[in-house]
């Protein structure tokens, strides 16, 4: 057969994969970019406008506020879940009867719907009625999430430590389940201290399954949006509104289609960026 | 530190229900090579786990140099362990690897990386010292192990768990061959755990075969193949294995189906023959067996050499011939032999 009469009829297998993806991924997302690039006034009426929804956003100081509160809420969540998940999952005893049970009940919090999430730590945190607010006000503590943006920080950070550290746990259990006893045998014989184990075996070992769940909880956070919506509204003022709450109002709420839709372009692209950046600095080293 | 001694040794795992080594006693002699042999599940790994003190014996002692080692942490007890597989600590570079021990026991940096590369050059992997490991192959890293693994100069210890298992085979000889002339440069105690008996009867000075937690034999290589204390020894060490047959004695004579087959000064009664393939030899006179066949392996003056497969009262019989042997019948005679009641040689 000569090259030009290539068989090309394994493209139609390709083909439904091809559609999933575009009415899933590039459609909606283009209809995205094309909002964004117009002035909509109603169904009929619409302008051009070119970069200028992109401009506003990206001076709109509302949207820094957004920006900064998300990057310093995931930072926050993933510098208490990750060492806290490596440091529950150590403790987990290995071949137990009581392993499977504890395992389970660390997958309950990640079963949980997100809107479950919220209105459980709503109440649980009132500081009339909520288990906790109620006992840290007990304890003569002024506490109140709804008027104090502290405390509403403070509530959101245990929500989402409550409910996602459990992540990281599973995946650095399974991951330290797969290190070999030799390692610790060779470590033990080497005179290495706890720490040294700690740092030299099983951090290199959990490595991998350290950087799935990084990204896992990097990419989940930055899109945090129904939690915070239920617990605290955003507020007090506009202290706990990030940047998918603030979208949301902007398109939903105000009904701005052409700046929410410039703003979900940069939203994704941030998103993006900072996946790639942790992918290329990080995974990509290794290799 | 001297010898290392191990007294009525017994331990049984938790939960388990046997004794994985029972009333165990072995010693292994200063700067020796000691190979411990056996199918798997016969309890060496239980051994060297004793011996590096992640397990505590449940009864008896273990000696190092006359000094009872009870509960002394492993990291103190000078002693040092080559894996299945390389265990090296992953994210280090070859040399972080080797001066990781040193650091442990207080040494300054200089002098640490002094000795890693004195060691790096007994194993012939000096230019490999300041890659990662990642980037070495199975070979290099088991290498890099052993480098570990001797690299305190007061460890007289060294266990070594079948150490070839992971290594290509056409590299394992010379793994073999370095861990040989480490041994004799360094004057390291070294014991060997295996299931290959050409491994462990290569390697080491003494032997000892091990079966269901306990010790059979242990002598040199030549004694556990010439004089095997136990039937199993000697079905379990050579290739093939040594041949039995029932046997009865009676008058000084060992008669089989009634057939003299040799004089003996064992006592009478029933007993079983056995022998190597090499002591007994095919002719026109002896013991009838029937010939299935002739596997040769070697061609010595131009005739072919090899194992010619018998039977006996439906039992395999395999002896040394030279020159091909065609199926039919044949009479055995034997020229040595030894016999065996409940197992254990009696003459």
């Amino acid at each position: 057969m000569s090259p030009e009469q290539k068989n090309n009829r394994a493209w139609l297998a390709v083909l439904p994969v091809v559609l999933i993806v575009a009415f899933s991924g590039v459609v909606p997302l283009m209809t995205v970019v094309n909002y964004s690039v117009q002035d909509i006034l109603d169904v009929h009426t619409r302008f051009f406008v070119g970069f200028d929804w992109y401009r506003d956003a990206l001076r709109d100081e509302r949207l820094h506020g957004a920006f900064l509160r998300q990057l310093g809420f995931s930072a926050t969540v993933l510098l208490i879940e990750v060492p806290l998940g490596i440091l529950v999952a150590r403790c987990i005893p290995r071949d137990k009867h009581s392993t499977p049970l504890l395992l389970v009940l660390f997958a309950i919090p990640l079963l949980v719907p997100l809107n479950v999430v919220g209105t459980i730590w709503q109440i649980f945190a009132r500081g009339d009625i909520g288990l906790l607010g109620a006992a840290i006000n007990g304890l003569g503590i002024e506490f109140n999430y709804t008027q104090v943006p502290l405390h509403a920080w403070i509530t959101l950070v245990l929500m989402d430590v409550w409910h996602w550290t459990s992540l990281v746990v599973l995946l650095a259990f399974a991951g330290l389940s797969a290190i070999p006893p030799a390692y610790y045998q060779a470590a033990a014989l080497d005179g290495a201290s706890r720490w040294q184990m700690f740092r030299h075996v099983e951090l290199p070992h959990l490595r991998s399954v350290l950087l799935i769940a990084v990204l896992l909880r990097l990419m989940d956070s930055l899109m945090i949006y129904t939690e915070p919506l239920v617990l605290t509204g955003g507020g007090p003022g506009n202290t706990t509104t990030f940047l998918s709450q603030y979208l949301a109002t902007m398109a939903v709420g105000q009904f701005d289609l052409g700046p929410a839709a410039a703003f979900s372009v940069i939203y994704f692209l941030m998103i993006l960026l900072l996946c790639w950046l942790f992918h290329t600095m990080v995974v990509s080293r290794d290799q | 530190m001297a010898s290392i001694e191990l007294d009525r040794v017994s331990f049984q795992y938790r939960g388990a229900r046997g004794e994985a080594i029972q009333n165990l006693s072995l010693q292994v002699e200063d700067k020796g090579t000691h190979a411990l042999l056996g199918a798997s599940g016969a309890g060496k790994t239980t051994v060297l786990n004793l011996l590096s003190g992640l397990l505590q014996p449940s009864s008896g002692s273990i000696l190092f140099g006359g000094r009872d080692v009870a509960g002394v942490p492993s990291g103190e007890r000078q002693v040092a362990q080559v894996f299945q597989f390389p265990v090296l600590y992953p994210r280090m570079t070859v040399q972080e690897n080797l001066m990781f021990p040193l650091g442990n026991a207080g040494w300054k940096k200089a002098d640490a990386a002094a000795r890693a590369f004195e060691i790096a050059r007994e194993l012939g992997i000096e230019n490999t010292l300041s890659s990662g490991v990642g980037a070495l192959t199975v070979f290099e890293r088991q290498l890099v192990a052993i480098g570990r693994a001797l690299v305190r100069p007061d460890v007289a210890l060294v266990l070594l768990d079948e150490p070839l298992t992971a290594v290509q085979p056409e590299l394992k000889w010379r793994l073999r061959r370095v861990l040989h002339k480490v041994q004799s440069d360094l004057g390291v105690t070294m014991i060997y755990v295996t299931h290959d008996q050409t491994e462990a009867l290569t390697f080491a000075r003494a032997v000892s075969v091990m079966q269901g937690g306990r010790i059979l034999q242990t002598g040199s290589p030549r004694d556990v193949y010439d004089l095997p204390d136990h039937q199993y020894v000697g079905f379990f060490i050579g290739s093939p294995g040594m041949n039995f047959l029932d046997a009865e004695v009676r008058h000084g004579r060992v008669r089989i189906d009634g057939i003299d087959v040799a004089t003996t000064t064992a006592t009478d009664g029933l007993c079983v023959v056995g022998f190597r393939a090499d002591w007994a030899t095919l002719g026109a006179d002896g013991l009838p067996v029937q010939v299935l066949g002739f596997r040769p392996d070697a061609v010595q003056n131009d005739l072919p050499v090899g194992v010619v497969v018998l039977e006996r009262d439906q039992r395999k019989v395999h002896v040394r011939a030279q020159g091909r042997v065609e199926p039919g019948s044949a009479w055995l005679r034997l020229e040595r032999h030894l016999l065996f009641r409940e197992g254990c040689r009696v003459a």
